[in-house]
């Protein structure tokens, strides 16, 4: 049984061949939940999209490989869902001028990501600003 | 990966493994090669894939934008539940056409080719 104090921590560098480490690693904490296969696989989509755009969106072109900062994820797997933070030290962003569902599709991949997340987690909340980095906080509840 | 030409007008790629940001790129440049002769038409086999994320979704779209201006369609196979998700949560599923099986998809692309260019879904009202 998971407690509600046990976490599990992990630092990527912020490259999208570490992503998929995340998943593996997701896939085996949030098999200590109640969550069944499938909302596992929710989960892993909605932490790559976030990751993802770290690595896509959080810093200046030029501030590329070693330069930038690690992205820390964080699990915390408790009986019946799943916390996961995903924090950056990016430029931040107002989360109220991302581009949401009306522009999924367009050219935005950032909006697609984050729209992913929201459809595929219970609950999604973006901690940022411009200049302070970024967290987003999800939780996936056990779906049975 | 594998991509191949068949009957000079289907383009066939078969994705295994996870498709994202870092798989993303050999895909992206599948396409564009595949593209790039006389092919418009683009079946994606996703049988034997087992992850995908915006960035695949993004790449397929891509796809779907470019068979579409050269007068072709794309068209996915694609049973696994997960993935399918995914595909109907973003709205993609009806646009790239996805099928439960290899010969359905053919068909989609086979009928696109025979009927013009009036029924792609992008287009539809």
């Amino acid at each position: 049984m998971a407690g509600n104090g046990e976490c599990v921590k992990l630092v990527i560098p912020c490259h999208p061949k570490y992503v998929a480490v995340v998943r593996l690693a997701l896939t085996g904490v949030a098999a200590r939940t109640d969550l069944t296969v499938d909302d596992i696989e929710d989960v892993k989509v909605a932490v790559s999209e976030a990751c993802t755009n770290v690595i896509d969106h959080a810093f200046a072109d030029e501030e590329t490989g070693d330069k930038r900062p690690p992205i820390e994820i964080v699990f915390y797997p408790r009986d019946e869902e799943v916390l996961v933070e995903v924090t950056d030290e990016g430029s931040g962003f107002d989360p109220k001028r991302v581009v949401l569902a009306d522009d999924v599709l367009g050219d935005k991949q950032g909006g697609l990501g984050l729209y992913l997340m929201q459809r595929l987690m219970d609950k999604v909340e973006v901690q940022s600003a411009p200049g302070s980095g970024t967290k987003i906080k999800m939780i996936k509840r056990a779906s049975r | 990966m594998t991509a191949e030409v068949q009957d000079e007008w289907l383009g066939v790629v078969k994705l295994t493994g996870e498709l994202d940001a870092y798989s993303g790129a050999e895909f992206r440049e599948v396409i564009e090669t595949l593209m790039a002769g006389a092919t418009a038409f683009l079946l994606v086999d996703l049988m034997a894939l087992e992850y995908i994320d915006s960035v695949g979704l993004g790449i397929l779209m891509g796809g779907a934008k470019r068979a579409r201006q050269q007068g072709g369609e794309i068209a996915v196979v694609c049973e696994r539940a997960n993935l399918r998700r995914v595909f109907d949560i973003s709205g993609t599923a009806e646009l790239l056409n996805v099928r439960d099986s290899y010969d359905e998809a053919l068909a989609v692309l086979a009928a696109k080719r025979q009927g013009g260019t009036s029924d792609a879904p992008g287009e539809a009202e």
